[in-house]
């Protein structure tokens, strides 16, 4: 039989849910994962989570769209001259501005992207732990632990105001 | 108060009601939309087999009610994305009820708009002519073309508007999908990409929605503004001024926000969204709209002065044509619908009476529509040699198209307000979350 078990605490308030996170860091566990109904910034601070690496997707799509779109406008005036209106085969203001649509353009759906990947999305399978009130009114908070500190874990989370304590075998 | 007594739980209830199975009178009003859009295609066929002749398009008014038409949904877009990225980046809070809707309608806009430019260029399967792509006759686009730059932009804005309408619904459509059965359930299940609301889930979220309204704010602003470009690059009076960008950008916020109370208005009542979307919501949106009036206004005013201290006898007669002639009094009623009526906005009480606030968008509509229409077709029609002026028309199939890009617009709109929620779940649980900080803070909330 295992020696490690999953204990998921539900919370009305988003107070709670970050205070029970903290006085569980405080008490030597790890808190697997976290839901709240809405980004909580209270949530997040508690466990200390890191910036997402989401923001180099969109600065590397950004920057290859503008790349990508000085070298598409000034790579086919040049391989196809055309000169129109008196202005000059590569024109850089104009080119400007189909750089800058495809900055955006890039920048934006490699932003997605990135989103999809880190957020590991594309399955159905429910993260451990997970209840449909998470995506109601309540904060949940999920900690694996061994068996053994189970009552521990679920004495502390009662403490910081969980409505609910469950546990099993992970 | 924005929704005073509403609790997290309530929200999910409000929204998610409106997502139950539609009745008859709900599929005879898309039925009949969908007939609208079905004679729009006719006329379309038609025009394909004989030809643009069967337009009003005659020399020198070449572009009329479809480049019309495509300028104005443009515009209609815009205040979506104002809305959902600008305010948001800002921290609005009276933006989280009102958002979705907006950016469903910047969407479906943006997708009418598309259509009028493939419309108007008679063979519309040609239309990726205006793409680079390998070729064998060893041409491209001329990128120096504002009309190049046009299909790069609203390419784009369509791109991104759809990426950004598309995410911001995923917790949502979760939360639909908890509650949903059938084939809702698995419908929800497969947009909602496996969302379960965990920390590492929002972080990312978060991040990458704030990017993308970061994005999407320079974009909405680039994309009028070249929209503005197609016409102040040509040297046609009227048309070639340094102002268009501004002036364009401001209009379609003005007629956007308008759009958006002409659609929430009504739906709020057939939805039973009273609780989510409250008085002080539209009073907010009220406010913009009375904003925009002003700056369009003052755009009208300085149009008319430059051509006067131009001193160009062209231009001054563009504008004496635009005030007094064939289409003078289209240009009356573009200033009392967008630069008069709209000041009874200064009256608190007209912006928190939803039947006076209706109106009011109807015409602010309406005056948006005439003032593309006076742009375009008013300053081709008396261009600068006397001997070549004309006065342009409209065919029966401009206007059954026209009709139908109405239809096409609110068909989809409705269909998406019964079965994707329209309402931010998530969002306005933070608005609720942000109240009762604010009341516990004992500081000033919404007012």
């Amino acid at each position: 039989m295992s020696d490690a078990a999953r204990v998921t605490a539900l919370f009305v308030a988003e107070e709670a849910c970050a205070g029970a996170i903290t006085a569980l860091r405080d008490a030597g566990f790890r808190v697997a994962r976290a839901f709240t109904p809405f980004a909580s910034e209270r949530v997040a601070e508690a466990l200390g989570v890191r910036r997402s690496p989401v923001r180099w997707w969109v600065l590397l799509g950004g920057l290859t769209g503008c790349a990508g779109g000085f070298a598409l406008t000034i790579g086919l005036s040049t391989l196809y001259p055309h000169r129109t209106a008196g202005m000059p085969i590569v024109s850089i203001p104009p080119f400007v501005i189909i750089a800058f649509e495809l900055t955006i353009l890039c920048g934006a759906l490699s932003g997605v992207l990135g989103f999809l990947v880190h957020g590991r999305f594309g399955r159905d399978a429910p993260a451990p732990g997970y209840r449909v009130e998470f995506t109601d009114d309540r904060f949940g908070v999920v900690v694996d632990c061994g068996t053994a500190e189970v009552v521990r874990v679920d004495e502390v989370l009662r403490a910081a105001g969980a409505t609910e304590v469950s546990h099993e075998a992970a | 108060m924005a929704t005073p007594e509403l609790g997290y739980a309530d929200v999910n209830r409000l929204v998610l009601k409106t997502l139950t199975p539609p009745g008859r009178r709900y599929w005879l009003g898309v039925a009949c939309l969908a007939a609208v859009v079905g004679a729009g295609l006719t006329a379309w066929m038609y025009q394909v087999r004989v030809g643009l002749g069967v337009t009003g398009l005659r020399q020198p008014v070449m572009w009329a009610f479809y480049i019309t038409n495509f300028v104005f949904w443009v515009g209609i877009a815009h205040s979506g994305t104002l809305i959902s990225a600008i305010l948001f980046l800002f921290r609005t809070r009276w933006r989280t009820s009102v958002y979705r809707a907006a950016e469903t309608m910047t969407v479906f806009a943006v997708m009418t708009a598309g259509l009028f430019p493939l419309i108007h260029l008679g063979r519309s399967w040609f239309f990726y002519w205006l793409l680079p792509y390998p070729n064998e006759r060893g041409l491209q686009p001329d990128f120096r073309s504002p009309l190049v730059w046009d299909a790069f932009a609203v390419g784009t804005y369509f791109t991104v508007s759809w990426t950004f309408l598309l995410m911001g619904l995923i917790p949502d459509v979760a939360a639909a999908r908890d509650q949903a059965i059938g084939w809702r359930r698995r419908f929800y299940t497969v947009m909602s990409l496996g969302w379960r609301g965990t920390d590492e889930q929002w972080r990312h979220f978060s991040m990458a929605y704030l990017l993308l309204a970061g994005l999407a704010t320079p974009l909405v602003i680039s994309v009028h503004s070249v929209v503005s470009w197609d016409f102040a690059m040509a040297q046609v009076p009227g048309w070639h001024s340094t102002i268009f960008a501004p002036y364009f950008v401001a209009g379609a916020i003005f007629s956007g926000c308008a759009m958006v109370l002409t659609l929430l208005i009504p739906m709020r009542r057939m939805l039973g969204l009273e609780e989510a979307l409250t008085p002080w919501h539209f009073d907010n949106l009220a406010k913009v709209i009375l904003g925009m009036s002003l700056v369009v206004s003052y755009a009208y005013i300085s149009e008319a002065f430059m051509a006067w201290y131009s001193a160009s006898p062209f231009e001054m007669e563009t504008f004496h044509q635009r005030y007094w002639g064939p289409y003078g009094w289209l240009y009356w009623v573009m200033v009392a619908c967008n630069c008069v009526i709209p000041l009874l906005l200064f009256s608190p009480r007209i912006r928190r009476h939803l039947g006076a606030l209706f109106v009011i968008s109807i015409f602010v509509n309406i005056g948006m529509w005439v003032e593309r229409f006076v742009i375009i077709a008013g300053s081709l029609a008396t261009s600068t040699m006397p001997s070549q002026w004309g006065v342009y028309k409209p065919s029966p199939v401009e206007l059954t198209i026209t009709a139908a890009g109405f239809a096409w617009f609110l068909m989809w709109f409705i269909l998406f307000s019964r079965f994707l929620p329209i309402v931010s779940m998530t969002e306005v649980k933070e608005g609720i979350r942000w109240q009762r900080q604010a009341h516990h803070a004992g500081e000033e909330g919404a007012p």
